[in-house]
This record gives C-alpha cells, sequence and structure tokens, in this order.
C-alpha cells in the first residue's frame, strides 16, 4: 500500500470515528441522560405537558379526596380540599412556585409519565395519555384533622405510624399554610418568622430532651447493670459543670427502672459516661441518628456528633439529650414504633399505592426494614420500663383506661430558654396498634404536661377509629 | 423502462416516497393554515430533485449517489424548516432551488475549463481579497462579522472562501514538486491558512476556525513530505488556542458553557441547555412533527436545527442524519481515491473532509459533546450562503467523480 493511499485511509477512519462516536454520544445521551434533564424545573416542556394532563388525585386510606383536579376554561386547575391540613404533606403544584411534598416527589406518577420504554413511547404517539394516576395515602384523614386540632394554636409537630407495618396515619407541623391561596399568601408565609413552609416533622431538628434516655437505657441494658443502684442526691458535678435533676429533686436510691420512670438526670448522666460516647453513638446510629432516613418526603438528618471529640460533660449531657443532639419528630416516632416492633425498625411510608386511571393497583411502598435496632429481648425490657413511666412515672397523663400504654416525656432545655415539650409512645403496648412522637415546640412547659394528653388523645382516637 | 421507473428498489423514487409523506404530514400538522402557494412549491421542488437527479444520471458518467444523499439531507431540513417557520420553509425551497441550478452550473464550468491546478496565487488572493471586502463592508449579525449586505441580499464571503481554501491547497499539493523547491514553501502555506485563521477569529467565527485548522491539517498530513511541519502545525494551533483562552472572553464562555452548562441556564449556558431539553424530550421516535417545543431554542432553524430534528423525529432520525454524513464522506473519498487527476483528488478530499467536520462540529455541538460553535450543517440548517456554496462544492465533487485523464486522452 503507497504512503498516500494509507494517509488518505487514516483521515477516513478518524472521520468515520467522529461520525460513530456522535452516534454513540446522543444514545447514550438518550438512555442515561435524558430522563434527568428532561426533568429539569427549567424545562418549559414541563409545564406544556403538564396542562394537557389530567392530572391524578390524591386520596387518604379510606379513598377520601384530598387533592384533585378539574378543567376550568379550557385549563386544568389544581383543588386542594383542605387548605392547611396537608400543607407539608401533599404539598402544592404552582406554575409561579414549582412544586413541593409529594406533588414534587410523585409529580411523574401523578401525570402517568413515568415509564420512557420505547414501546411506551409508541404508544404515547398513538394514544397520548391525558390522565394520570390517583396516589393513595396511608394518612387518615379523620387523624390528620384531629391531630392538627390538638396542636392547633401551638408550633410544633406530630407524627403517629403503625410500628408493625411503618405506614404514617397522621403528620401534622404548625404553623403551616393555605395550598388553596398560596398565589395571595406567598409573601406574607416567606416572610413569616415561625417558617410555615419547614415541615418539622421531617425536617425539624430538635433537642429531645429526656425522651433519648430511652436509647442510653437501652445502653445501659446491654452493658451495664440495670440493677446497680445509685443514689440520687437532685445534681452531680461533671468536670466542674453542675447537672441538676428537674427543679433540683432528689429521687434517692434509683435503679435504671426507677431511673427512667422519674426521668432522673443524675442517674443517666453518669451511666452515660460509664458507658462512653462510642456505645452511645451506636445505639443512636441503630435508631436512625445520624442516617438518612429514606422516605416520600425529604428528610433532615438528625444528628449526634459521637465521634467528635467529645468531653465528659458533653457525654454526660447527650445521655440525657440535652447538649449536642438533635432529632427530627419522624426520627422518634421511629424510635417509639421501633421499640414496639420488637427493635427492628421500619422505611415510614405516606404512599401506599398508585392507581391508574383503568383502575389498576401499583403498591408504591413495601413494609421494609431499614435498621436492625435492637434485639427483641431489650425491646422487651425496655418497653415494660416505658409502660411504668405511663402508669406511674413523669407520663402519667398519656394513661389511657383499660389499655397499657408505653411512653417516655421529655423536656428539652434550648437557646430560646422555654422548654420543647416532648412525648413519644405506643399503644397497646402488648400489641401495639400506634405509636406516636409528639413535640410543642418552646412550650415552656413539661413533655408530661402538655405533650403526654396529645399524645395520649391521638392514640385512643387511632384506636377507636382506624381499621 | 417505464416499469423501471416506478420500481421502488430506485433510490430516486424512494426519495420521492419519502418527500410525499413528509409534506401530507406538514399539511395534516398545519392544516387550519392551508397554503396553495405552499403545495405547489413543494410539488415543485419534488420534481425538481426528481428531474434533476433523473439529468445527471444523463450527463454525468461520475457518482450518481452523491446528490441522491444531499437531496435526502435537504428533504429533512426543509421540513424541520418549514414546520418551524413556514415562510423561511418557502425560501429555503427557493434556495434549494437556486443552488440546484448552481450545481449544474458550477459542474459545467468546472469541467469545460482546464488549468485549474495552475492558479494557486489566484486562490489565495482572492480570499485574502474578500476577507479584507469583508472587514471594509462588512456588518455584524448575531456577534460575528462576517456578513456582506447588497441590497436586499447579504452573504458570507466565509461560505466562497471554503472552496477558495480547498483549491489552494488542492493546487499547491498538486503542483507539490514544483512548490516544493521554493524556498519555505509550504511554511507560506502555513502562513497564509493562519492568516486565514487570524481573520477569522477577529471576525468571531470561531466554528469556520475550527473547520479551516482541520481541513488543512488533513490535506498536510496525507501530503506534506515534510513531516516536521505537521507537529509544528499542532504544537501552533494548540498554544495558539491555549492563549486565545485566556486573552479572549468569548472562547472561554464557549468551554464554560460546555463544561457545565446548568449553572448558567439563566444566561449564556441557555441556548445549549434548551437545545438538550428538546433532545430529551424527543427520545427515539420523537414527539412527531409539529408536536414538540424546538421553537424554545434561539436559532433553531440555522445552527440547531438537529436538536429540533431530534426532538420532533427522535434520534432515530437524528442518526439517520448522522449517517447520511457518514456515508456522503464515504462517497466523497471513495471518489478521490479512484481519481487520478491529483488536483481533483486533493479537491475531492478536501470537499469530504469539509463536508463531515462542519457537520460533525455542529452536531457534536448542540450535543454538548464538544464546545459549541456556531456553524451550519451543510444542506440541513437554513440559510442561502450555505445551501448555495454547499451546492457548488458539491459540483465540484460531481466533477471530480468523473475518469477526468480519460476525457482528456480522447479530446486530444
Amino acid at each position: 500500500m503507497n504512503k498516500e493511499l494509507r494517509r488518505i485511509l487514516i483521515v477516513l477512519t478518524g472521520i468515520c470515528t467522529l461520525f460513530v462516536s456522535l452516534i454513540v454520544y446522543i444514545s447514550y445521551f438518550q438512555i442515561f441522560k435524558a430522563e434527568a434533564v428532561k426533568n429539569n424545573s427549567y424545562n418549559k416542556r414541563l409545564w406544556i405537558d403538564e396542562e394537557k394532563i389530567l392530572r391524578g388525585s390524591i386520596i387518604d386510606r379510606n379513598g377520601k379526596i384530598l387533592a384533585y383536579s378539574e378543567k376550568v376554561d379550557d385549563a386544568y386547575k389544581r383543588f386542594y380540599n383542605y387548605g392547611n391540613l396537608y400543607s407539608h404533606v401533599i404539598g402544592y403544584s404552582y406554575r409561579e412556585y414549582g412544586k413541593s411534598g409529594l406533588e414534587l416527589k410523585y409529580n411523574n406518577t401523578l401525570l402517568n409519565i413515568d415509564e420512557t420504554t420505547p414501546f411506551h413511547e409508541l404508544k404515547n404517539i398513538v394514544k397520548p395519555n391525558t390522565e394520570g394516576n390517583t396516589l393513595k395515602l396511608t394518612i387518615d384523614h379523620h387523624l390528620q384533622e384531629y391531630s392538627r386540632g390538638l396542636l392547633q394554636g401551638k408550633r410544633g409537630s406530630i407524627v403517629s405510624m403503625n410500628p408493625r407495618t411503618g405506614e404514617i396515619y397522621s403528620m401534622v407541623s404548625l404553623p403551616d399554610f393555605n395550598l388553596s391561596n398560596l398565589r395571595e399568601d406567598w409573601n406574607d408565609i416567606m416572610e413569616d418568622e415561625g417558617k410555615p413552609f419547614l415541615n418539622r416533622a421531617t425536617s425539624g431538628l430538635y433537642t429531645p430532651g429526656s425522651t433519648f434516655k430511652v436509647l442510653t437505657a437501652i445502653g445501659i441494658l446491654e452493658d451495664l447493670d440495670p440493677n446497680s443502684r445509685y443514689e440520687c442526691t437532685g445534681s452531680i458535678t461533671i468536670d466542674g459543670y453542675p447537672i441538676k435533676d428537674y427543679k433540683g429533686r432528689a429521687h434517692g436510691s434509683v435503679d435504671l427502672r426507677e431511673a427512667l420512670v422519674k426521668s432522673c438526670n443524675t442517674y443517666f448522666a453518669g451511666k452515660g459516661i460509664e458507658l462512653g460516647k462510642g456505645k452511645l453513638g451506636e445505639i443512636a446510629n441503630n435508631f436512625m441518628i445520624n442516617k438518612k432516613i429514606p422516605f416520600d418526603l425529604p428528610t433532615a438528618k438528625s444528628t449526634f456528633p459521637y465521634k467528635e471529640n467529645l468531653g465528659k460533660t458533653d457525654i454526660a449531657a447527650a445521655s440525657i439529650g440535652q447538649g449536642k443532639v438533635l432529632v427530627t419528630p419522624l426520627n422518634m416516632a421511629l424510635i417509639a414504633s421501633g421499640i414496639a416492633n420488637k427493635g427492628e425498625i421500619l422505611q415510614p411510608i405516606l404512599v401506599k399505592e398508585a392507581i391508574s386511571p383503568d383502575g389498576e393497583i401499583v403498591r408504591i411502598n413495601e413494609a421494609k426494614k431499614i435498621s436492625d435496632g435492637i434485639d427483641i429481648f431489650t425491646a422487651n425490657e425496655i418497653k415494660n420500663m416505658m409502660v411504668e413511666v405511663v402508669e406511674r412515672g413523669t407520663g402519667t397523663n398519656g394513661k389511657i383506661q383499660n389499655i397499657r400504654v408505653a411512653g417516655k416525656t421529655g423536656t428539652a432545655e434550648n437557646p430560646s430558654g422555654k422548654s420543647h415539650a416532648w412525648f413519644i409512645g405506643f399503644a397497646p403496648a402488648d400489641d401495639p396498634k400506634i405509636a406516636v412522637a409528639v413535640i410543642l415546640e418552646e412550650d415552656g412547659s413539661t413533655g408530661g404536661r402538655t405533650a403526654a394528653p396529645i399524645a395520649r388523645n391521638i392514640m385512643i382516637e387511632a384506636l377507636n377509629t382506624i381499621e | 423502462m417505464f416499469k423501471k421507473r416506478i420500481n421502488y428498489k430506485v433510490p430516486r423514487n424512494l426519495l420521492v416516497l419519502f418527500e410525499l409523506l413528509a409534506l401530507f404530514l406538514i399539511f395534516a400538522h398545519d392544516k387550519d393554515n392551508f397554503n396553495r402557494n405552499t403545495l405547489i412549491l413543494g410539488m415543485a421542488l419534488i420534481s425538481i430533485i426528481y428531474i434533476s437527479s433523473f439529468i445527471l444520471l444523463r450527463i454525468s458518467t461520475g457518482d450518481n449517489y452523491i446528490f441522491l444523499i444531499v437531496t435526502m439531507l435537504i428533504s429533512i431540513g426543509i421540513i424541520m424548516i418549514y414546520r418551524i417557520d413556514p415562510e423561511l420553509g418557502m425560501k429555503q425551497i427557493i434556495w434549494t432551488g437556486i443552488g440546484i441550478l448552481l450545481f449544474f452550473i458550477s459542474y459545467f464550468i468546472i469541467k469545460s475549463i482546464k488549468g485549474w491546478k495552475n492558479w494557486t496565487l489566484l486562490y489565495g488572493g482572492a480570499s485574502i481579497a474578500l476577507f479584507l471586502i469583508t472587514f471594509i463592508f462588512g456588518s455584524r449579525i448575531k456577534g460575528s462579522l462576517n456578513w456582506i449586505i447588497i441590497g436586499k441580499f447579504s452573504f458570507q464571503p466565509t461560505e466562497i472562501i471554503k472552496i477558495l481554501l480547498i483549491f489552494l491547497l488542492a493546487s499547491y499539493y498538486a503542483n507539490y514538486e514544483k512548490y516544493k523547491k521554493v524556498k519555505y514553501g509550504s511554511y507560506c502555506l502555513i502562513g497564509t491558512l493562519y492568516l486565514f485563521i487570524a481573520f477569522l477569529f477577529v471576525q468571531k467565527d470561531l466554528g469556520t476556525v475550527i473547520l479551516f485548522y482541520f481541513v488543512f491539517s488533513a490535506i498536510q498530513f496525507i501530503y506534506e513530505e515534510n513531516r516536521r511541519l505537521i507537529l509544528y502545525n499542532t504544537l501552533f494551533f494548540l498554544i495558539s488556542g491555549l492563549i486565545g483562552y485566556f486573552m479572549f472572553s468569548h472562547v472561554r464562555v464557549r468551554f464554560e458553557t460546555w463544561l457545565n452548562p446548568w449553572i448558567y441556564i439563566d444566561n449564556k449556558g441557555y441556548q445549549i441547555t434548551q437545545s438538550l431539553f428538546a433532545i430529551a424530550a424527543g427520545g427515539f421516535f420523537g414527539t412527531g412533527i409539529g408536536l414538540g417545543y424546538p421553537d424554545f431554542i434561539p436559532e433553531v432553524h440555522t445552527d440547531f436545527i438537529f436538536s429540533a430534528i431530534c426532538e420532533e423525529m427522535g434520534i432515530f432520525t437524528g442518526i439517520g442524519l448522522i449517517m447520511l454524513f457518514l456515508i456522503l464522506v464515504y462517497r466523497g473519498f471513495k471518489i478521490a481515491l479512484s481519481q487520478d487527476e491529483k488536483f481533483f483528488k486533493i479537491v475531492a478530499l478536501g470537499i469530504s473532509i469539509l463536508f463531515g467536520i462542519q457537520s460533525f462540529i455542529i452536531f457534536g455541538g448542540v450535543l454538548k459533546m464538544i464546545p459549541l460553535t456556531g456553524i451550519t450543517i451543510p444542506f440541513v440548517s437554513y440559510g442561502g450562503s450555505s445551501m448555495l456554496a454547499s451546492f457548488i462544492a458539491l459540483g465540484i465533487l460531481q466533477v471530480a467523480s468523473e475518469d477526468l485523464n480519460l476525457e482528456e486522452i480522447e479530446h486530444e
């Protein structure tokens, strides 16, 4: 082969390679990248396509319609039946403001545009889909309404769920906003100091206070002698810093059971140091603290930075849920659920299934274990102690007639100066059907006095009305 | 004879079928604005293409596929342009008609005049003259100072210079034995090329800079015997590219919007991201003609026509378009390989490389595979200058596909 011919063929091969690489690249783009590009919120096509499709309804677990779309003057309009009730769960879908909540997360399902196989594309050309899927939630509308009613006028959050399946029954965060009046209220909501857009249930980070003692107690059950007694004088000094009991009251001689029932700070602070930050961190991790909770809505990560260089005072504070520990209400509900569910933590779920326009049902979420939590024996022991907390301890306001309730109160000191009131618990203790976490933000009162009765009412209502 | 004419196996007839179906689709989509003139023009175009390919078969002994490939490209282009803007579509049809006429004219002129290979200096001089005219009389359209406006018409001299460049290279290397003896002959050639590139750079026509460089480098790679020059050429280009990157913001912008256009989505990354949205929206089969939103992309009828085609006809048509260019380039190389006359051999190579690189630069650009530089797709994008120049080039390629030496012997 002469030089010229060889070089010409090299150039030809080069150009052919360029063209083939184009074909490979465009195919790669279409198969792997296009989906993400298409769903970019700057893509104007999204809205145009959406306006041609009847967006699916959102219904509660019993089929009650919470949100739906309807044609008004040639354009589909979104209607929210319960303005404030679902501001953080369902969220909104407005052209001007974008989307939030489940409207955002399940946008494609609601529009029935999630499948992009070539076959589906062909079908779409022949018979474009005009109707989206309906979303069926795990929320119980009645309990949601009831929960919000109990929180009305306060700041805070309630999460109630089925500990055996992970299904969320109600999820409330206050202050909230009216989904139907977003256009009128937008500026006010943005400026509101109460941050109505924040979903406190999943993204609000709070000091857990004494509710965290449940985790410390688990550590003591696993590693130390729960029966060894400690003389509580109402205060303990660690590295020069005093840690006091509530109002400085001495609890006398206590073992683990008594300490939890009376919520004795000095006992847990001392035992926490004995356990060490590693053990506390390990238990926290098992209960999804420091981990991203997989959920249908965006979640903030609860934190306990045990790997940092913590001093004795820090560890003591963490043992009683003060200091550097921050948790979300959803996480606390998961802790209660985990103990109720024999130590296993299930993924919390909000969306049960999608129902196609033809009535075909597609399950969206299945009950799924996300953490091993603790073993069944420890779970049982801690449960019995929590039952006593409600029967004769700080949580007596959570008591229900004829039903054993397990719970733990918390009164969390925080920089605002007014403490958060917490209650986590579940019922019936021996056959748990409902788990709940209640927080009243900067309430100034104790968890036992204000949060426990709310939790109690929710548990009664849930046991009476659900299934 | 008649039977053969309606035989579906004849590519010419397949093309007519394709065009008729596409025309029908366009009317089906735009049935509210049904326009008799459009129909007449559309049918006229189909007949012109059909008759031209028929005539060509009779008068040219050369390759009879390149014209067919090109008319297929044109058909896809016109359908898309018409769908985006019927008025531009009509104009494009007229341009195509003139283009085909120019194709035949340039075919006859190139063929009847002998001595093309002897006018090296003329090609160089004419190119420089055209550049200077552009600077003196030129107008800036869309950021590039490369248009000359005469009365109602505007044209881009660079489109002509492309062909002159190929002629310059071909005549230089066809007479290589002679020029080799001139001191620094090849350096003069490189110098001329870099002068062109400098002109283009000042005009901010980066796409054409890349195009000229690659056409030149490919021909140089094949024919330059002083191999060290190729190395110098590459190094010089890389260094000046780097200098350009740091000195000129419009070069930097191309790179920034290539690496991550999404953070500039509101401003300088707008075009490319809109293009990606369009391609992503089309999927494999496209939304269907008239059912997508290619007009969200600025300049969609020229530089971004490929994105529009991908959106409404799917990437399968997009890949089809790429393959049509691949075949065109392949035919061009085949022509070059079987041509014995050196000048036309190099011309055929040059034109094939030109078509290939030009389409690659813009395909890759709108796909964000390489930095985007504004340039037209030959025969597909809207634009008179580009269409006419491409047809002239095609006419020359048609001449090159014939057995020229044999003819000379016959005449003698």
